[in-house]
């Protein structure tokens, strides 16, 4: 029984993050022509932890996000929520060390991370809808620059932050001091196995003189 | 001694002949509100359900689909996304009012092209053998006079390795469930029906069809008996409702 309500559960989920994916994706035509480009390739999404499977599918220039299917799989990624999240967050297409796996066609992958980051909302679109076309210009231009704004100060705050951690309280080391350490440890770690391998010769010519 | 053969209809017994007549009185006069019922009903839970039969049912493009007692072409309208233009989609319902609000409601949603509407009864289905890649009959069976009957006449039109899907009131698993289901069904249901559709014997009939109909295992037999293999159901909501699959060999 608990599983047929976690079912149910995890499918009434899904289809909540598919409303609101595509919500946000009607308002935005260049992200939608994108995707009826990969109409009918799916997408395979394996959690480690918590364990769960989901399967995206772009189709009608929209996207469904299914708990099953019983068809072939164009791509695989399977990892942990938090690597997966990750992942979602940077720019880089490198895999290693991120604690996620890729099985199948990696373009796939690349193509609707690639769209999701140009996710740019037609806010005018969507307020006019509701206050007419002026008034929801208006309005648009309004949050436009809000978020505009909102952006910029979010970037140059992490670069503060950043800065005023290494450069005025010296708590956190700069980056040419770590690239130094990170030199300094290869070249220890060279050092201790030339002395590994040394020692272990020594010891193979005392055994066998 | 009368030998005039008879069938349920809810807990009342009819003659055979007088079932299908019936049931179609009963969806006259609930198809224009049928939706809105449905989501009241079931608090919108029902799109869940078809939800997870759309899924089960592994249809992709360029496949040919038959929705049986489609109504009012919930499962018809993401069917006919998933096969594209070059699949196909039937939506087959015995009742001209039904498939009257289906058929419109699916031309103002801009489906056309992949899809055609049948009025047709599920027990001699007009269609040559091994015609379709999935059937599925999502609330319709129990409404059917012989369901046996039915399931083997989608059996024949079915290909082989079709699938058939079966969307349908079951047995609640738990005891306290099947109580509080059983209040919901006979007091609360009909009340919503009088209120929303003016017709609360429309819907004690749903609720005592939906007690008259075989549990879990007796319809994965009866899908045996019809030349399935590999049956299997899938419980939703604690059995409330269940999802059955079989394939023809």
């Amino acid at each position: 029984m608990a599983l047929f309500m976690t079912s149910t559960l995890t499918i009434a989920a899904l289809a909540s993050a598919e409303k609101m994916l595509n919500a946000a994706l009607r308002y935005d035509p260049a992200t939608r022509i994108g995707l009826a480009q990969l109409e009918g390739k799916i997408l395979a999404v394996q959690i480690t932890a918590p364990a769960l499977t989901f399967f995206v599918m772009p189709m009608d220039d929209e996207l469904r996000l299914m708990g099953n299917w019983e068809g072939d799989v164009d791509t695989r990624i399977t990892g942990s929520l938090l690597a997966l999240a990750q992942l979602s967050q940077t720019e880089t297409h490198n895999l290693k060390d991120s604690g996620v796996t890729v099985m199948g066609d990696l373009s796939l992958l690349a193509d609707l991370q690639r769209l999701m980051k140009n996710l740019d909302i037609d806010w005018e679109e969507m307020l006019s809808q509701f206050t007419g076309d002026i008034i929801g210009h208006q309005t648009a231009q309004m949050i436009r620059a809000k978020f505009g704004w909102a952006k910029d100060r979010a970037k140059s705050a992490q670069r503060l932050t950043g800065e005023f951690l290494t450069e005025e309280l010296k708590i956190l080391p700069g980056k040419p001091e770590l690239d130094d350490f990170y030199h300094q440890v290869d070249d220890l770690r060279l050092a201790v196995d030339r002395a590994a391998a040394r020692v272990e010769k020594i010891i193979r010519e005392k055994s066998n003189p | 001694m009368n030998d005039k053969k008879t069938t349920h209809f809810g807990f009342q017994e009819v003659p055979v002949e007088e079932k299908a007549e019936r049931v179609a009185e009963v969806f006259h006069s609930v198809a224009a509100k049928y939706d809105v019922m449905n989501d009241l009903m079931s608090g919108g839970v029902h799109r869940l359900w078809k939800r997870f039969t759309i899924e089960a049912s592994g249809v992709r493009a360029g496949h040919k689909v038959l929705d049986i007692a489609g109504g009012t072409g919930d499962l018809s309208y993401q069917f006919a996304k998933l096969v594209g233009a070059n699949g196909q989609v039937i939506l087959a319902d015995i009742n001209a009012s039904m498939l009257g609000v289906g058929r419109d409601r699916l031309t103002d949603r801009g489906i056309a092209g992949n899809i055609n509407f049948a009025q047709c009864d599920a027990q001699f289905l007009p269609f040559p053998d091994n015609t379709f890649d999935c059937i599925t009959i999502a609330f319709g069976l129990r409404n059917v006079t012989d369901k046996d009957m039915a399931l083997r006449s989608m059996q024949r039109v079915l290909k082989p390795g079709g699938r058939l899907l079966v969307l349908e009131f079951s047995k609640p698993q738990s005891e306290i469930l099947s109580k509080i289901y059983d209040t919901y069904s006979f007091k609360v249901l009909p009340f919503m029906g009088k209120l929303v559709t003016n017709d609360a014997e429309s819907y004690r009939y749903l609720a005592e069809s939906i007690r008259m109909h075989p549990d879990q295992q007796t319809l994965k037999d009866m899908m045996d008996n019809a030349g399935f293999v590999r049956t299997e159901f899938h419980n939703m909501t604690g059995g409330i409702v269940a999802l059955h699959k079989g394939i023809k060999p």
